[in-house]
């Protein structure tokens, strides 16, 4: 095998191996825009965007891959809309946002979207008021599994501001890897600002 | 009494053989040869069994498994009283907490029983029509024929495309009909599987024409939720090219034109099932309500009250489905269910906490929030208790 040694035909190479769209890299420090929406956010370590979206309202940051660790930021999910891109909207049309929601609705939005798109069992542990980026939210925790059947927890923070969802959430397998970086977390989504 | 002994006998002995002939020598009602304890002979099939066996384990210890209580050992008794206790010892049923109606057999006799069906089955004879179906696979040993079929199927296919190169001559007609032909294959043996089922039901006193009541059920529920989604039902008759099982209409009137020729049976035993699934009706409840499709849950629900009527219970759940749906008209129905499950007597403080979240969302805040403060009084400590608690105070 001929490997291409001038540093212009590397660059070329390394270019032809990357995807159009590539991950990138999130760096310490402030960030806006995240989700094409008014969320900004402050991470305070360094975070990895993935290229990847479920669906044009959302945005994945990982550290070590997002079936170990996945934060999921939805920015302004507008009435009328699905948190999730809808892969079968003939047959299994997801739920969306609607205009008397109150914010004990965003993890019922989140649950029955969740179990469409396949999750199974999932169920909303824990509920209790909090703060997004100075506006009352609700913080609540679940947990559920996928096919491929490993235990998954989760975490939310969302907020309903302007008849828009906001909503992070943070997921994990249950088995370590949901305790080894929820502290990053949280203190990536109390930094959030709208 | 002595006297009586031997005609009490006679009578019994021309009873039995009077009835024995009739069902043996009807061909309609003949079983497969039972092998007990069978183990694979050739090299495809113990391949097989070796994969089932590994799957088998994955299932055994799936968290979706309901392992509570003793559903599992009925759904296995109601199979048991289907096809023999002899030829039930083959079996282990694992009961997956899946909303979806459906139910699948290993090749090793591993029974995989989704709770959508068991949601659905109104009766044991209806559950045992699905259970006796797949055990019909089993017992013929699809799974060894298929997998050789689809080997078939692939190798001709390969072969076909290098003597096409070879010969430069156009496959694809060809290919079709192969692939055609495979699938037409795999419906074959869904509709012996059904005729299988039929006779187990027959042989074992459950009324065979039941079978085909199951996939009237199925098309009628498809039809709610084709019309709930905004769209016209359809069913065919006739199969897709690449279809792997018959149109349920095809296998309806195939099972009712079957089972008019057997005996009429005995009892469908709804109300043993209905006690039997009641435990956990609740937990299949609320599993089916987040599958988000209105018009089929609706339709299960009108389905389980045309039997019991409307209780407590599936008020509750139509409830919620239609505060899950959220539209206003929905939000006002909700209120009145919610409303009609506490007077049938539905006792759990959750149903005042979502009237109230539901009469909140109607903007009928002062009601809302007496519901609200009803659930926070007899659950002080729920998980959600603070977050009741804030909105009562906030939402105007």
């Amino acid at each position: 095998m001929n490997i291409p040694r001038s540093p212009a035909l590397l660059a070329l190479a390394a270019l032809a191996a990357t995807p159009a769209l590539s991950n990138m890299l999130v760096p310490p420090g402030p960030r806006t825009g995240i989700a094409n929406s008014r969320l900004s956010a402050t991470p305070a370590s360094e975070w990895n965007r993935l290229s990847h979206t479920d669906g044009k309202f959302t945005e994945v940051w990982t550290i070590d891959g997002d079936q170990l660790d996945k934060v999921t930021f939805f920015g302004g999910v507008a009435r009328g809309k699905a948190l999730l891109r809808e892969v079968d909207r003939k047959h299994h049309p997801l739920p969306t946002v609607k205009a008397s929601m109150l914010i004990t609705d965003i993890p019922v939005l989140l649950e029955t979207t969740y179990r469409i798109r396949g999750a199974r069992q999932m169920t909303i542990d824990t509920q209790e008021p909090a703060m997004l980026g100075g506006h009352k939210a609700i913080r609540f925790t679940y947990h559920f599994t996928l096919d491929d059947e490993v235990r998954r927890k989760g975490e939310g923070l969302g907020a309903l501001v302007d008849g828009k969802l906001y909503l992070v959430t943070y997921e994990a397998p249950a088995l370590h890897f949901f305790d080894k970086d929820v502290a990053r977390y949280r203190a990536l989504a109390a930094s959030i600002t709208l | 009494m002595r006297r009586l002994f031997p005609i009490v006998m006679t009578a019994l002995t021309m009873a039995v053989t009077m009835a024995g002939p009739t069902i043996a020598a009807d061909p309609t009602l003949s079983l497969p040869t039972y092998t007990p304890a069978y183990e694979p002979r050739t090299v495809d099939e113990r391949g097989l069994w070796m994969e089932a066996d590994e799957e088998e384990r994955l299932l055994r210890d799936s968290p979706l498994r309901i392992r509570e209580g003793k559903l599992e050992q009925y759904v296995r008794d109601v199979l048991c009283r289907e096809v023999g206790a002899e030829r039930c010892q083959s079996v282990r049923v694992y009961v997956m907490e899946v909303p979806e109606f459906n139910a699948s057999m290993l090749p090793n006799g591993c029974m995989r029983v989704l709770t959508g069906l068991l949601l659905r089955a109104r009766s044991e004879a209806e559950l045992a029509s699905v259970l006796g179906h797949e055990f019909g696979h089993f017992e013929l040993r699809h799974g060894l024929t298929g997998f050789k079929a689809e080997r078939r199927t692939k190798d001709r296919t390969a072969w076909l495309a290098i003597l096409g190169a070879m010969s430069r001559t156009d496959i694809t007609d060809t290919r079709i009909s192969l692939l055609a032909s495979f699938y037409r294959f795999t419906r074959d043996q869904e509709a012996a599987a059904d005729q299988m089922g039929l006779r187990y039901m027959a042989t074992s006193g459950y009324p065979a024409r039941t079978a085909a009541e199951v996939w009237r059920q199925a098309m009628a529920e498809q039809d709610a939720s084709e019309i709930g989604h905004g769209r016209t039902p359809r069913h065919s008759y006739v199969s897709g090219y690449f279809d792997t099982h018959p149109t349920n209409l095809n296998r309806a009137m195939a099972l009712e034109a079957a089972a008019a020729r057997m005996p009429g049976g005995g009892e469908a035993r709804a109300d043993e099932y209905r006690a039997a699934i009641a435990p956990y009706l609740p937990r299949l409840l609320a599993a089916q309500i987040k599958t988000y499709d209105v018009g089929a849950t609706d339709f299960i629900l009108a389905s389980l009250a045309a039997q019991s009527g409307w209780t407590g219970e599936l008020l509750f759940a139509r409830a919620e489905l239609y505060r899950a749906r959220g539209n206003p008209r929905d939000l006002q129905m909700a209120s009145i269910w919610f409303r009609d499950a506490r007077a049938a007597g539905y006792a759990a403080p959750e149903l005042d906490r979502d009237l109230g979240l539901t009469l909140l969302r109607n903007g009928q805040a002062d009601e809302a929030r007496k519901a609200l403060n009803a659930y926070l009084a007899a659950r002080p400590d729920a998980s959600d208790a603070t977050m009741i608690q804030t909105l009562v105070a906030t939402e105007q």
